[in-house]
């Protein structure tokens, strides 16, 4: 047997050592870095935890199960804009999630349109409709005096979560 | 006509008062009861809304309308299911219009791709890798006049779906100007005739 290691080997003999110690010890436990993709991904459980159908696929099904939740020219090639339309979109979010806390039941969708930006929000029935109308009218108008333009928002309600999965 | 105008005009100015002052409006409009007064205030302004839509002039000039040989209107996006929707619509209106439609065809996609590196810090051996599709469709169409071309641009435009956008190119066709029409040797013989006379 060749007397040179290599690391893995080297990790995988300090692991054989560690693990072979007297019953009710601790034992060093080692593996290799295995960088697994978390983007945008809900780790499988249980199968206790509800999840939506945004959220129950993955990045790599957008354009073909999956919609845009951010719909501008900005990445498209030959265009620009694409950092101001992110950070903007960041921003709408965020207030969008403040503003109607607990009542969202999916993601916000940001349609832009000419000048015209209109936010699509699916909301749970938490809140009496006048409030409801006070939180929209109170968000458009904020959200045209911070970006100078029409802003719209569209706003459909549901009883509970849609649920797709349980994972 | 002018005389009715004028009335009218005199309500717009009325009715713009008189909304500051709505307590007001009973003793001038005496003869109107009830809501009637609000719907004869609001007349004027409708009215003189629409006279002054219909007042907005079909310009006519002198100068002849700029002819174009081909308008290309090529339109770029993320959804390929958009791009077939708003191609159906466009050559829709464009038949509809009596325009000729030239060819439809669809130009590859442009896929950009970029690496990066997957963590924060360090494990430079795993990265991830994103792409941008863009799909484009172009639209010929040929032999349009200048004021159908625009008109029919800007109701192209005006309904363009939310992700998309476009490109439009004209080839305008002019008239070739007056000192290109005769060949230059046509003109030698006259030179040579003055030449001895000079």
């Amino acid at each position: 047997m060749s007397a040179s290691l290599t690391k893995a080997g080297f990790w995988r003999f300090l692991a054989a050592v560690g693990s072979s110690g007297p019953p009710g010890s601790r034992a060093l436990h080692v593996t290799a870095a295995h960088c697994k993709n978390r983007a945008a991904r809900v780790r499988v459980g249980k199968g206790d935890r509800p999840v939506t159908y945004e959220q129950a696929l993955k990045p790599h099904d957008i354009g073909h199960r999956k919609g845009w939740l951010s719909q501008h020219t900005g990445n498209l090639k030959g265009e620009d804009g694409a950092a101001d339309r992110t950070v903007e979109d960041a921003f709408v979010r965020r207030l969008m999630f403040g503003t109607f806390h607990g009542c969202l039941a999916n993601e916000v969708v940001i349609k832009r349109r000419a000048n015209l930006l209109t936010v699509c929000v699916v909301a749970l029935q938490k809140l009496p409709p006048q409030k409801f109308y006070f939180l929209i009218g109170y968000a458009e108008s904020l959200l045209s005096h911070f970006y100078k333009c029409p802003v719209k928002i569209d706003v459909q309600t549901l009883r509970e979560k849609q649920v797709y999965k349980y994972l | 006509m002018a005389a009715s105008l004028t009335i009218r005009k005199e309500f717009c100015s009325l009715a713009r008062i008189l909304s500051g002052i709505p307590y007001s409006a009973p003793r001038v409009l005496g003869h109107c009861a009830g809501d009637k007064k609000w719907i004869t205030i609001r007349c004027p302004f409708h009215s003189s809304t629409v006279f002054s839509s219909t007042l907005s002039p079909i310009t006519v000039t002198e100068e002849p309308d700029t002819l174009f040989q081909k308008v290309t209107v090529l339109v770029k996006g993320h959804d390929r299911a958009v791009l077939d929707s708003y191609e159906y619509f466009a050559t829709m209106a464009a038949k509809e219009l009596g325009i000729s439609i030239g060819k439809v065809f669809e130009p590859p996609k442009d896929m950009e791709r970029f690496t990066l590196l997957k963590s924060v810090h360090i494990f430079k051996k795993h990265r991830v890798q994103y792409e941008m599709r863009t799909h484009y469709r172009c639209i010929e169409l040929s032999h349009l006049t200048g004021s159908t071309a625009r008109v029919y641009l800007e109701y192209i435009q005006r309904n363009l779906p939310e992700s998309v956008a476009m490109q439009v190119t004209k080839t305008a066709m002019e008239k070739i100007p007056e000192h290109i029409h005769e060949p230059m040797w046509k003109d030698e013989p006259t030179e040579e005739a003055h030449k001895p006379g000079q």
